[in-house]
């Protein structure tokens, strides 16, 4: 063999030596990144690509302060401290800047909780708020850290509370607004999925990113104005005190619309604290869940149904005797002594129940037949709409009862009781939805709590207002409302302010016991209007007391309405006409 | 650096030439050989993907960017939210009514309405 011989043989197996190792090289990487790409391709993905939700933030309420909407329920930033103890370096100092800035917030046992060496992640204070987070923060104490969560506060405190309903630990809104529009107020929750660095920053590289962002909740603006609302629980708290109620409720509504200034219910309760809760009834929003027998109240539905069938007039006369039978039965007044002859606007001056069974009779051509049973019921039920859910905007609405006249039970004996509230059961808001339609011209308005929502202007944008349906005569009502307005000015207008037209009609409701109507315990319910003379009524305001083992009548709510009637005058600006 | 220069002629009808005219062509005594190519593309290689990284390297320095507006953005939220909350409270119809100013305040004796 030659040289040149020699040195091509090295030349050649140099290069087929690297040939064989970028051979082997090509051929690990074509199997990695070819054969085994979706193995390798679903690995990187694994530990690159990262998925965070993007919590929606939860719709405030508003309540209406005047034309301005003010907040009643919003969303707070606060902080859960948490410690490493392992690395914790000066317990004594962590334990001291603690208490010193979060003060009540931090757990009692935080010297036990720290002195856990062996354990990473020790929760020693919640619900910090941002200024003493970030007061801790500035002492850079080492192994302290902060997990940031979203609190519901009520900045109004007890103000509407059952109206508001609550936020439950697992974020669900529970009774109230919050129950009701739940799915409304918390939104959607968005999500990013990307490739992420090791600090977890999200980086727009990678081909599958999605980013899908969070809608928030609606911000709902009630038609509860909160001054109205507050001013009504004050009443309400005044009232209580002076005649030795334990509960009461006041609403307050627009008749020419259905909207609702206030609703109010006590004894109430913090929905920030609801720890502090020990009756759970406080909860129960009474104006719509809690049916009740409304008594004399009634009679103004049971004219009204008689007028607007042209068989009675507020002159119509009849003959007292202080008390009627009805079959077996015999029905009295409560107010004796106004027998003879005398006439209809008499009989709701004195609250008088003959005269209202009468007008039931009235109604069937002379008795309590199926006509007068059925004509009453098309009132009372489908027209004013007693013992139907109303539709309002809440949770835990109750339905009522009044029994159908084709059944046993609805019989001559149950509908002449049901002329003067007895024998049925509705709520205060389904009455005083009806008289509102007695009042403001004959129109029925579903009551409505939701102004609307509020946009990121600041705007309010209305819902969709509610058609009323027209139920009564104009004419009707014009007469109804005159003598409801006689009714309420020759016994309990001293306190009125002259110059306006206000009416009313008390009620008191005998309560149940074994089956039987007593004396001992009743509810005061007293119900009526006011406002500017020659128009329709500005507000109806419905007051109603309980206690236990305690006759409270619809007397006794008279000066709750008086009070919030003249007050409502001065909120309203209403100008007053002639005396 | 070494040139050859050489006449040529060609006819009219070639359409390449006119009259007059000379053409003169320079041939490079230069010659790059095939590892010279080799290198060549292999920096035009390198310089593209330098481009390459430098574009995606910038893209990613703005998710930095936009990562850290978004933090500030979400600090600067809850501080609003803060002194929302703060501002409610303190507007509260509770502490308004028990404040100084509204105990210093006085029923109107009278109410003059104007006519309409």
């Amino acid at each position: 063999m030659n040289r040149s011989t020699k040195t091509m043989s090295r030349t050649q197996l140099l290069a087929i030596g690297t040939f064989v190792i970028m051979a082997a090289f090509v051929l690990r990487l074509f199997y990695l990144q070819v054969i085994q790409y979706n193995y390798f391709a679903a690995m990187s993905d694994k530990e690159q690509s990262r998925q965070w939700k993007l919590p929606a933030v939860r719709g405030s309420i508003y309540a209406m302060n005047g034309d301005a909407p003010v907040q009643l329920a919003m969303n707070e930033t606060r902080y859960t401290v948490w410690a490493d103890p392992k690395v914790v370096e000066e317990p004594e100092k962590v334990i001291e800047v603690l208490k010193k800035v979060a003060g009540g917030t931090v757990r009692g046992n935080i010297a036990e909780l720290l002195a856990k060496k062996e354990t990473r992640y020790q929760i020693v204070a919640t619900k910090v708020s941002y200024k003493q987070a970030e007061m801790i923060k500035k002492e850079k104490l080492y192994g302290i850290g902060f997990e940031r969560t979203e609190q519901r506060v009520y900045p109004e405190g007890r103000l509407g509370s059952q109206i508001l309903g609550f936020v439950n630990d697992d974020g669900n809104g529970q009774y109230g607004i919050e129950g009701a529009l739940d799915s409304r107020l918390k939104g959607t929750d968005g999500l990013i999925k990307t490739v992420a660095d090791v600090r977890d920053v999200p980086l727009t590289i990678g081909k599958e990113n999605i980013n899908i962002p969070a809608k928030n909740g609606d911000d709902i603006v009630l038609t509860i104005d909160r001054n109205i609302q507050h001013q009504a629980e004050r009443v309400l708290q005044d009232n209580m005190k002076k005649i030795g109620a334990k509960s009461g409720s006041m609403l307050v509504m627009n008749p020419r619309n259905g909207k609702i200034f206030a609703m109010a219910n006590l004894p109430s309760y913090d929905p920030a604290n609801l720890a502090t809760i020990t009756d759970l009834s406080v909860l129960n929003n009474n104006i719509i869940s809690r049916p009740y027998e409304p008594a004399s109240v009634i009679k103004t539905l049971t004219m009204s149904t008689a007028v607007d069938k042209g068989v009675m007039t507020p002159d119509s006369k009849f003959n007292n005797t202080d008390f009627v039978k009805i079959y077996d039965r015999t029905i009295t007044n409560a107010s004796k002594g106004q027998t003879g002859v005398i006439s209809m606007q008499h009989v709701l001056n004195w609250s008088l129940n003959t005269g209202t069974v009468e007008v039931a009779k009235w109604l069937g051509g002379g008795e309590i037949n199926q006509a007068a049973r059925d004509t009453m019921y098309s009132y009372f039920h489908d027209k004013f709409g007693l013992g139907k859910k109303t539709g309002i905007e809440l949770v835990g609405e109750a339905e009522g009862t009044v029994v159908p006249p084709n059944t046993v039970e609805g019989n001559a004996v149950r509908y002449a009781n049901m002329t003067f509230g007895q024998g049925l059961n509705v709520t205060p808001l389904q009455v005083a939805s009806a008289f509102s339609s007695i009042v403001n011209g004959g129109t029925y308005y579903q009551p409505s709590i939701i102004e609307g929502t509020l946009d990121a202007a600041g705007k309010v944008n209305e819902a969709s207002a509610k058609n009323g349906t027209q139920i009564l005569k104009k004419s009707t009502s014009d007469t109804m409302r005159d003598m409801i307005h006689k009714a309420r000015q020759s016994f309990f207008a001293d306190g009125d302010r002259s110059g306006y037209m206000i009416g009313g009609k008390t009620g008191t409701a005998q309560t149940i016991e074994n089956g039987k109507y007593v004396f001992e315990q009743t509810e005061g319910t007293y119900l009526g209007f006011g406002g500017e003379k020659g128009k329709a009524p500005n507000y109806v305001i419905l007051v109603t007391y309980a206690a236990p083992k305690r006759a409270i009548t619809g007397n006794d709510a008279i000066p709750s309405f008086t009070q919030m009637s003249n007050w409502l005058i001065d909120y309203f600006k209403l100008q007053p006409k002639g005396r | 650096m070494q040139t050859r220069r050489s006449t040529t002629f060609s006819t009219r009808r070639s359409g390449q030439m006119s009259r007059n005219y000379n053409s003169v062509s320079f041939v490079s005594s230069v010659k790059l050989g095939p590892v010279t190519h080799t290198v060549l593309v292999a920096l035009m290689i390198t310089v593209l993907g330098l481009i390459y990284l430098t574009q995606a390297t910038k893209a990613t320095s703005y998710d930095y960017a936009a990562s850290k507006i978004d933090s500030q953005i979400a600090e600067l939220t809850i501080q609003k939210n803060d002194l929302e909350v703060e501002n409610a409270r303190l507007m509260a119809l509770d502490n308004i009514s028990n404040s100084s100013v509204a105990a210093s305040m006085t029923q109107p004796s009278s109410t003059q309405y104007v006519e309409q």
